[in-house]
């Protein structure tokens, strides 16, 4: 864009000013401190020591806002899985996330990107130890409180969208087509009652570990949708949720028969009327903003 | 440039625009001169911020403050930035934008943090040559703001305020001069802050920022804009008014952020500090 560039030696003191930035902080005794003698020996050639703090010390307040900025960012986004982990053990778990994959966007928000993917695995498969990780946390809650967290993230995020209203002109093709989700929607699971405990911690501003309350006997399942620029969670029926994680999937004439396969004997006399019901309500909290042909 | 562009009253009084703000900015539509946005939070496509943005620039003056240009980066500036904030700046109808005089990425990525560079004359050229693009492309004034840092260079030939100068001069563009970052700076690196103010061409000053910061156990000052002003700030800032006001002012209050109407009457003493 520019036709000018600038000096060579410039890109080679950005490239060292930032290796020293993105140095992962030490987790010494639960707390972090900059590794300052890691720092590039050249780059602390160049850096004026003052009266108070040397040149490494200098240098280590952006390193150390580096990671404080990033950490806020997440703690911001993944509020319930910070506290179910304690801040300490979450911030290694975005450590690791932010070595292999440092931000590249102008859009910090950008930064989250694939962290909820990296907690799973990180969490499922234990590839990534972190130290002072909490014996005893219920991974599966874990993994679900971040499920959870995105969900809120990214719905409230989603672009403006126009819900979908099936009319006469649809009738043909409906069934044999998929209908879209609104990205400003999320179906979501609770195991534990997690959205409550998300709720009281927003206003909490302790960083250790929180209790986890006793499963539901059964999960709950509910819809997170976007009302202007407020989130709603709206409890939906065992049944309910599954006909619309079915329609997320197939085509609607198949969610339908899957979903009749799947209920009970029991089920079956109501479940025209419910489906109908179901469907209607979906169509008006506009959680559909197109037909997809399969 | 600035033909058929809205223009803010040279002593307006603006407030940075935040989020915890916003319940206490709805309800009551309180008097404030203008209100400056963070660029980067209303670039992208999200639908909540681009609603709240709508109810504010229907009511307020906005001016665009960004963090995101990366004048000073190796690389070249990113077009497609540049062009989702002439896209922001027309849809608010901006009187005019700022960025800093700095470098937020390097190879790929980006630091989101606001960097010196060593101030050396080679640098002057190319920096001033993109201000001036980006001026040109924005089609209004477009500011650039100094840095509150923590670390000077040895291979440093110029003065902060030199380079500065030099920047603004050659680009044609404008100083958003922030005179707290420019104490901080003095603090930390022991220059004479008033030595800083007359250098620069307040002919030249789009707005000036005031702010809070936090002094940390070992002398060193952090620019945490999370604090009221402190007494040496609006010395300096009265300082400067004398020397040459009236500029537009504004006030960023970004961590711990009071309540709206505390904000404001901390506003409000920049009235009475250069009365």
């Amino acid at each position: 864009m520019s036709g000018q560039h600038f000096p060579a030696w410039l890109a080679d003191f950005q490239q060292q000013f930032g290796d020293a930035l993105r140095t992962p902080l030490g987790r010494d005794n639960r707390s972090l401190r900059a590794a300052v003698e890691t720092y590039d020996p050249a780059l602390l050639q160049l850096a004026v020591p003052g009266a108070q703090l040397t040149s490494a010390e200098r240098l280590a307040i952006y390193n150390r806002q580096y990671w404080f900025r990033l950490f806020t960012l997440f703690h911001g986004a993944f509020p319930l899985t910070t506290r179910l982990l304690s801040h300490f053990t979450f911030n290694g778990y975005v450590s690791r996330f932010l070595e292999t994959q440092p931000p590249s966007d102008w859009d910090i928000d950008a930064a989250l990107r694939g962290f909820e993917q990296f907690l799973v695995q990180a969490l499922l498969v234990g590839t990534v130890p972190i130290e002072g990780q909490r014996a005893g946390v219920a991974r599966p809650a874990v993994l679900q409180a971040a499920r959870i967290d995105a969900a809120f993230h990214d719905v409230f995020r989603a672009p403006a969208v126009t819900p979908f209203h099936p009319g006469p002109e649809h009738a043909e093709s409906l069934f044999s087509s998929r209908l879209v989700a609104s990205p400003a929607m999320a179906l979501l699971q609770e195991h534990w009652p997690l959205c409550e405990l998300r709720k009281s911690v927003l206003t909490d501003p302790a960083e250790t570990a929180i209790a986890l309350s006793a499963p539901h006997s059964e999960p709950r399942f509910s819809v997170l949708l976007r009302e202007g620029t407020k989130l709603v969670l709206l409890p939906l029926e065992l049944r309910e949720a599954r006909l619309l994680t079915l329609l997320s999937e197939l085509p609607v004439g198949a969610a339908l028969a899957k979903l009749e396969q799947e209920c009970s004997v029991e089920e079956q006399p109501t479940l025209p009327a419910n489906t109908q019901r179901w469907l209607a309500r979906s169509v008006e909290l506009g959680l559909w903003v197109g037909l997809s042909p399969e | 440039m600035t033909a058929g562009l809205p223009q803010l009253p040279r002593d307006a009084l603006g407030l940075g625009l935040r989020i915890p703000h916003y319940a206490d900015l709805f309800a009551a539509w309180p008097h404030v001169d203008y209100f400056e946005i963070i660029s980067e939070n209303f670039l992208g496509d999200a639908q909540p911020p681009r609603r709240h943005l709508d109810l504010v620039r229907e009511r307020y003056p906005l001016v665009l403050h960004g963090v995101g240009l990366n004048l000073l980066g190796s690389a070249p500036l990113d077009s497609a930035y540049l062009d989702k904030l002439c896209w922001l700046a027309e849809y608010v109808n901006a009187p005019f934008v700022t960025d800093h005089l700095c470098w937020t990425g390097s190879h790929g990525l980006s630091h989101h943090d606001l960097l010196p560079v060593p101030y050396v004359a080679d640098l002057i050229g190319v920096a001033a040559e993109r201000a001036a693009l980006v001026q040109r492309q924005l089609g209004r004034p477009f500011g650039l703001e100094n840095l509150s840092s923590y670390v000077e260079f040895q291979t440093s030939t110029m003065p902060e305020w030199e380079f500065y100068s030099g920047v603004v001069k050659q680009a044609g563009c404008w100083f958003m001069l922030d005179v707290n970052n420019i104490y901080v700076s003095s603090q930390n690196h022991g220059f004479v802050a008033e030595s800083y103010l007359s250098s620069i061409d307040f002919s030249r000053v789009l707005q000036v920022h005031i702010a809070g910061h936090a002094r940390e156990p070992n002398g060193t000052i952090i620019d945490t804009h999370d604090h009221p002003v402190t007494d040496p700030v609006w010395q300096l800032y009265a300082h400067a008014w004398r020397q040459g006001g009236p500029f537009p002012t504004l006030l960023e209050w970004d961590d711990r952020i009071p309540p709206l109407a505390v904000a404001l009457a901390e506003l409000g003493k920049a009235a009475q500090v250069r009365a």
